[in-house]
């Protein structure tokens, strides 16, 4: 392994590890909150199945056209792609069945924080794509991964806010 | 089917969906949809939704 393979490398871990500490702090703190009641549990298994199916079917998408098109693809932007899929099925199910967040979770602090998380990688997929690029060669690279998970959570925060919108009024009271 | 009884007895005790869901620790989103007839509650729901509302199974969830 050469040193910028290895700088890669140790940028991912680290990387990685900051998201679980924040990740854990932010739970530390009850902002993240897996408390969920029997309905919405039901809700979200089904959406976890269809969210499973999704990657299973994109990750056997992404090998054939890879085996038929050629390499169009770094392997890591690709895998992120069928993740950022399944994710994105799975979160969009719970949305519109309202299991989405939990019952001790404030909307508002989510779905600012998903704001936050969408435009931060967005601004780094656009920094990507002026210097060095996002595309190599015809082929993406690795650093599409910002700008997919900035376009995943922007998925989701835009799906949650429409839902938000569009639910009848008189739903909230009877 | 909707499930008046459960409502109209929600109502005499003026109490919102909210209210409810926080007494029996469920979202306001579910309690709607046992209303609505959506949902079907576990035994386990339906007896704490009976106890805060003061009624027996039978006069809230039996369709007989």
């Amino acid at each position: 392994m050469d040193h910028y393979h290895a700088g890669i490398a140790l940028g991912l871990a680290i990387g990685l590890l900051a998201g679980f500490l924040f990740v854990a702090f932010l739970f530390k703190r009850k902002v993240l909150d897996m408390h969920f009641d029997e309905r919405q549990e039901r809700a979200r298994g089904k959406a976890f199945q269809y969210g499973f199916f999704t990657l299973l079917i994109s990750a056997y998408a992404y090998a054939v056209s890879d085996m038929v098109l050629g390499r169009w693809c770094d392997p890591m932007a690709g895998v992120t792609l069928c993740v950022a899929a399944g994710m994105c099925v799975f979160a969009v199910t719970c949305i519109l069945k309202d299991a989405y967040l939990s019952l001790r979770e404030k909307p508002r602090t989510i779905m600012t924080m998903f704001a936050l998380l969408s435009s931060v990688n967005l601004g780094f997929g656009v920094l990507h794509h002026i210097h060095p690029g996002l595309v190599e060669n015809g082929v993406l690279t690795y650093r599409a991964v910002n700008p997919i998970i900035g376009l995943a959570t922007l998925v989701i925060l835009v799906v949650y806010i429409v839902n938000y919108l569009l639910r009848p009024r008189e739903e909230e009271e009877e | 089917m909707k499930n008046l009884r459960m409502k109209a007895a929600r109502a005499a005790l003026d109490m919102s969906q909210q209210d409810l869901a926080d007494a029996v620790g469920v979202s306001r989103q579910t309690v709607h949809a046992i209303e609505k007839g959506d949902y079907n509650p576990t035994i386990r729901l339906c007896t704490a939704i009976c106890r805060v509302l003061g009624k027996t199974l039978d006069e809230l969830f039996w369709e007989g």
